[in-house]
């Protein structure tokens, strides 16, 4: 048996889902978080052992949807038939959300409605009468409160007695010809005057919401252009230095002794076997997945803090300051909240897109989401600020303000590319009630991360590191690579060819290139792979780095600049994020030609972006430009050239769009 | 007279509106927002305005809030 939850968005039915699954599916305080049906089964406490899932849908304000995530709602609750549906009203809001609900009720299927968000009624003064509004609408309705459990088992337990039967909705849509405009207007407006009845008599308010509220004050700060966006730079920046200056390092330091302990323990019981078992088991292995999970307490810090931004409501009001901005280069205001779920991972930030409407803006945002460092990225970034920059602050808040740079030039070149024209882009976005941010939730939240994470270590990097760590010690004769040798690798005949294109960044030797390609399977490999090929471990031992003074033993094994480690940094973070990610973008564009664009851009500017800091930072620090100035400068001019040829295809293509448009205008008048 | 142009604070009808976009119309509409209905002004900045309906507060850019006739 399955019950469908659909209701408006921000009303919480994912908060409920959660609940009664026992899942830990994204959740904030906007709307738009959920953007794909979820299905998992209930908790046998509801269900008194039986079997029924719960699906989890996209928040929708009707049927007839606005934006893609609206659509599978509708889709969902209209083609797969689910038992009962069990609708999640926002109480708070009961005048807006009953439309919907009337809808709901016309389906056939029964419902059931939980009036949820009961706490903050009761704190705000507003009550309402569930008897006569049960009585008005003909269903069975129950106050909840999804966040802490409240009425949810009245719900389920009616929910499933009710499967099979149904009700008679309380409003019908007459008969009328549906592509009739004006027609299904006036229904629409009966609907609305129907609901209006409904909520004059059992709803009744201490506090009109037209009335200015204390937030409102809040809110008008928030969302002014000047104090706004200094606001919310200030905002990331606390978060940035937080998790991976201040407080993530400290922790980290812990783990790492730890994981030393542990390499040393297990090389000691590897003392008697052969010295090749005990350098893939000791140093591989061990090195290279300890030498990432080392990194875990930074992730998890940043998932902490932006689990307390998602909560409180603040993204709402951060689009809606950044929207003047993103729409002059082409974006939305909404392309911001994937930015901001892209700092944890790249793929729900990609998903997340599904909530602009406008399809340009839409896949623009999918292409240029992760330019902002991901938690996978933190490991590398933190390495470098480490190894180079004697763990300065500056290199991570510089990595992220750079990924938002990024996104607006990229989204001003993709402008130029796709021949954008001045269109009406309408922005509205709701903000919520501000609520406190629960830790609890938080601390779920990153814990929940953490888990994929150290998962993520213990197998895809694992695997990785032991390929790396095997490709390294043969060669293809299958010979263990004798010292000093170490070119004949199988590791380093593969990734030397890809060096050489590197050279012009300033990192051109075959270790660079191996860990930078595997990174394509995921980021934090780069850490376990250069962990693994220059056989270094503890990477954020900021005691041992200070012991070294600067030029400690992981600068020196590298055999880095500071300018060519930014490079190399930068090249890693802003080329394509992942497989995983890249898979996301395909599936969310819907367009080979997006989708090659996209890698191409990404490939394209951690290209130039490496070359240009290695060229001029060279030229700045050591008075002459680096190596291979010439084929760089040939290679980012293709690069140039292509974008403008890609450019001039597609525009004219538009301006013969335009022109046919036009011409059949003409045509038409002539006739 | 357009919403943008409305006093802070003030709860109006909503007049006409017009987007010439149909669906943003329709968006509008299932949020409560149409002709005959309440509408107040929260506050308003250059770009963009924060306004009441029904019961939600809602942040409109320039162009939607020029598009939104009130009386």
């Amino acid at each position: 048996m399955r019950i469908a939850f659909a209701g408006n968005p921000n009303s919480g039915k994912t908060t409920m889902y959660n609940a009664l699954t026992g899942r830990s599916e994204k959740v904030g305080n906007w709307g738009g978080v959920t953007v794909g049906s979820k299905e998992f089964k209930i908790k046998d406490e509801y269900t008194g052992g039986r079997d029924v899932s719960a699906v989890d849908l996209p928040g929708a304000y009707s049927m007839s949807p606005f934006t893609p995530e609206e659509g599978i709602t509708s889709e969902y609750v209209r083609t797969t038939n689910p038992d009962v549906i069990v609708n999640i009203v926002d109480a708070t809001n009961l005048s807006r959300s009953l439309f919907f609900t009337t809808q709901l009720l016309e389906l056939g299927i029964p419902v059931v409605v939980a009036l949820n968000k009961s706490d903050i009624n009761e704190k705000e003064g507003t009550s309402i009468d569930v008897d006569k509004l049960s009585a008005k609408l003909g269903c069975n309705v129950f106050e909840t409160t999804s966040t802490e459990g409240k009425g949810l088992s009245d719900v389920i337990s009616k929910a499933i007695s009710l499967s099979g039967s149904s009700q008679k909705p309380p409003f019908v849509q007459a008969d009328i010809d549906l592509k009739d405009k004006a027609a299904v207007d006036a229904e629409d407006r009966k609907r609305y005057v129907f609901v209006n009845e409904i909520v004059a008599a059992v709803e009744s308010r201490r506090t009109l919401s037209s009335e200015t509220r204390g937030t409102d004050k809040l809110d008008a700060v928030l969302t002014n252009p000047i104090s706004g966006i200094l606001l919310f730079a200030a905002v990331m920046w606390f978060v940035f230095w937080t998790s991976q200056t201040w407080l993530g390092p400290m922790v980290a330091d812990l783990i790492v002794g730890w994981i030393e302990q542990f390499q040393e323990w297990t090389a000691g019981l590897l003392e008697n076997s052969p010295p090749i078992l005990s350098a893939l088991l000791a140093d591989g292995i061990v090195g290279g997945v300890g030498a990432v999970v080392g990194f875990l307490p930074l992730v998890m810090v940043m998932y902490f803090l932006i689990a307390l931004l998602e909560d409180c409501g603040y993204m709402a009001r951060v689009s809606a300051v950044m929207d003047p901005i993103f729409k002059r280069v082409g974006l939305s205001g909404k392309s911001l909240i994937p930015v901001v779920i892209g700092t944890g991972c790249g793929i729900p930030a990609i998903m997340a897109c599904r909530t602009i409407r406008d399809e340009r803006e839409r896949r623009a945002t999918s292409m240029l989401a992760t330019f902002i460092p991901c938690g996978a990225k933190i490991p590398v970034i933190a390495l470098f600020a480490g190894a180079f920059f004697s763990g300065a602050g500056w290199v991570s808040t510089l990595s992220y303000f750079f990924g938002l740079l990024l996104i607006f030039l990229g989204a001003l070149l993709i402008k130029y590319i796709t021949g954008y024209r001045y269109r009406k882009s309408f922005f509205i976005i709701e903000l919520p009630k501000w609520k406190v941010p629960s830790q609890k939730f938080a601390f779920n939240s990153m814990l929940e991360r953490a888990k994929e994470y150290i998962i993520k270590a213990a197998t895809i990097i694992l695997i990785c590191n032991t390929a790396v760590q095997v490709m390294q010690s043969f060669d293809w004769h299958f010979n263990v690579v004798e010292e000093g040798a170490e070119s004949s690798s199988i590791l380093a005949t593969i990734a030397s060819p890809f060096a050489i294109l590197l050279i012009p960044l300033g990192f051109g030797v075959w270790q660079l290139a191996a860990a930078a390609i595997t990174g394509f399977i995921a980021k934090e490999n780069v850490v376990g792979t250069l962990a693994v090929v220059y056989g270094l471990t503890a990477f954020i031992d900021v005691e041992e780095l200070e012991l070294t003074g600067g030029a400690n033993n992981v600068a020196m094994a590298m055999g880095l600049t500071s300018v060519t480690a930014l490079a190399y940094l930068f090249f890693n973070l802003y080329t394509p994020p992942c497989f995983a990610a890249i898979g996301a973008m395909n599936s969310e564009m819907k367009s080979r030609a997006w989708l090659w664009g996209a890698i191409g851009l990404q490939l394209g500017t951690g290209y130039s972006v490496a070359f240009l800091i290695y060229q001029f930072g060279t030229l700045f620090t050591e008075g002459h430009l680096g190596r291979a100035f010439i084929p760089g400068l040939i290679a980012v001019g293709c690069m140039a050239v292509a974008v403008i040829v890609i450019g001039r295809k597609t525009r004219a293509h538009f301006d013969d769009m335009y022109e046919l448009h036009r011409r059949d205008g003409k045509e038409n008048a002539a006739a | 007279m357009a919403l943008i142009n409305a006093e802070t604070g003030k709860t109006y009808k909503v007049k006409e509106i017009n987007t010439r976009d149909e669906e943003m119309n329709s968006f509008l509409f299932r949020l409560g927002c149409y002709a005959g209905e309440p509408i107040t002004l929260i506050s308003k900045k250059k770009k963009s305005c924060i306004v009441a309906i029904k019961d939600g507060r809602y942040n409109l850019d320039e162009l939607l809030s020029e598009a939104i006739q009130v009386c």
